[in-house]
């Protein structure tokens, strides 16, 4: 039995699935203009069972870090195959990047496996728009209302993995939150990972099937603490809230390090913090091919 | 690897068309062959002209260059040359990439057709640079002559003196373009009077309107942030 600081950790674990990746690095005149452009662009991009891509903001960049020299940040977006990131990169980068005042795209990522972030969006330039090679890379210069959009012509897309997850189990739903917060602050500094939900966090934790036959996945009832009475749950009488942290990433050891470091952190909290349990969200292992086991991602 | 160096011997008294001295042209020669190259449309052998030295030649030198090296880096596919001293006319004319740096003076039709690639100029250069160029970057650190960007279809001008235009190319104004601060940078690695620019502030002009206009004339102004 494992336990940090007396929260029991469940020994599971977390199942999840290859995806297709990229990177993108969103620069502007200043990081507040940078924010606007990537929150547009990461925007409904929690799940792709609705979004179509999971997306997310990974880190801020210092001027020495981007290709023009301005404040940025770089985005991680991923989905289920090339195709529908592809597509789905292509309309972001149209309706976001291209729409917000000051700000320019570049690739994040190197692949051989390359794909449009301006190669398409530049005939909105109807005819007045500029390729420049610089150092062996691409950019299209799109004359705009303020001045001048630019943005590289591909951008690199890689296999990824998603939905590597850890439940947190608290005794109320304020503890529940608090955790997880602290769980997200910590997981934001590991490098190629993001969390793609709402603040890092999603409540509906779901299993696959439901009794309606038009639904593929539904509410998770064995971790719903208004069913425990009800249902064959997974929860014990003092659990009142469970949240879920759902991570995509570059790799597995990614994924790994960024669970072990969230987990950590919930642990430093210590049982007093209302935190019981920590557990994974899984369909047996057999639907995935990546099994992220809690013990022994917390063993490394 | 040593890059390929042409030294010049003497000041020749005749033009010397330099058009094969490119990487692409100069491919698979050894040094024998290379030395016995004709100066085009002359009896005239390379190695009565220049002393050679080094072996890569996607890295070429001439040294002790005058303005009677005609045509160099004429129809080049990639590399770079470096011309330290004089260039004569059609430097870089119908280039199809790569670099040439030139830290003397060039004469008539620097770019002249050029496609891609990047030339840049510490000195003056002659009339009728960049004339019917189709796409690519050409700098003039010093003065320019007459009929800048002639039939220019695409393609930047880089200036840092706004010189005397004809009618078919015009101004855009003022403005603080995203691409030169990547543009500049990618000349920090390069060894010329450009790669210590830094405003991306420029007076864009546009022509050569009788062609299309799409190409640029950008005259920087680098005191201006």
């Amino acid at each position: 039995m494992m336990k940090i600081n007396g929260i029991h950790i469940d020994d599971t674990f977390a199942e999840a699935f290859n995806m297709r990746g990229t990177r993108v690095i969103i620069t502007a005149q200043n990081l507040k203009w940078a924010y606007h452009a990537a929150n547009a662009m990461t925007g409904f991009a929690t799940s792709v069972i609705g979004c179509g891509v999971e997306a997310g903001i990974e880190r801020e960049l210092a001027p020495t870090e981007t290709p023009d020299g301005r404040a940025g940040v770089s985005i991680l977006m991923f989905a289920m195959g090339s195709k529908v990131l592809m597509q789905q990169l292509e309309t972001r980068m149209g309706q976001c990047i291209l729409t917000c005042p000051t700000a320019a795209a570049f690739a994040g990522i190197e692949s051989d496996d390359k794909i449009s972030l301006g190669k398409h969006l530049r005939y909105f330039g109807d005819g007045y728009q500029i390729s420049k090679m610089i150092s062996k890379k691409r950019y299209w210069r799109i004359p705009v209302m303020d001045g001048e959009f630019l943005v590289q012509e591909t951008t690199g897309m890689v296999r990824a993995i998603g939905g590597g997850n850890f439940l947190i189990l608290a005794t109320s739903q304020p503890a529940a939150l608090a955790a997880a917060e602290v769980a997200i602050e910590a997981m934001k500094k590991v490098p190629n990972v993001i969390m793609p939900f709402p603040g890092g966090v999603v409540r509906s934790g779901s299993k696959v099937g439901s009794k309606y036959p038009k639904m593929f996945a539904s509410t998770n009832d064995a971790f719903c603490p208004t069913l425990k009475g009800a249902v064959k749950t997974e929860l014990s009488d003092d659990i009142e809230s469970v949240m879920e942290i759902v991570i995509d990433g570059l790799s597995f050891e990614d994924i790994a390090l960024s669970m072990k470091v969230g987990i950590e952190a919930i642990g430093q909290l210590g049982e007093k913090s209302g935190v019981k349990r920590i557990s994974a969200g899984n369909y047996g292992g057999k639907l995935g091919p990546h099994l992220f086991k809690l013990h022994e991602i917390l063993a490394k | 690897m040593m890059a390929l160096t042409f030294s010049l011997k003497k000041t020749p008294s005749q033009p010397l068309d330099c058009s094969q001295l490119t990487a692409n042209g100069l491919a698979g020669l050894s040094l024998v062959q290379m030395k016995n190259l004709p100066l085009a449309k002359s009896n005239l052998k390379v190695a009565d002209f220049f002393e050679i030295s080094g072996d890569d030649a996607q890295c070429i030198i001439f040294t002790n260059s005058t303005s009677q090296l005609h045509y160099i880096g004429h129809k080049m596919t990639g590399g770079i040359i470096t011309i330290d001293g004089d260039a004569g006319d059609y430097l870089g004319a119908k280039m199809q990439n790569g670099t040439i740096l030139c830290h003397g003076n060039a004469g008539n039709r620097v770019g002249d057709q050029m496609r891609r690639g990047l030339i840049l100029v510490d000195g003056n250069v002659g009339n009728y640079c960049a004339s019917r160029m189709i796409a690519g970057t050409i700098g003039v650190f010093g003065q320019v002559g007459a009929y800048l960007g002639f039939a220019m279809k695409r393609g930047t001008i880089l200036l840092t003196q706004t010189p005397k235009l004809h009618a078919t190319i015009q101004s855009c104004g003022k403005h603080t373009l995203p691409f030169l601060a990547l543009l500049f940078k990618s000349f920090c690695a390069l060894q010329t009077k450009f790669s210590e620019i830094q405003s991306q502030r420029v007076e864009r002009f546009a022509g050569d309107l009788a062609c299309g206009g799409k190409g640029e004339i950008l005259v920087m102004s680098p005191t201006e942030k």
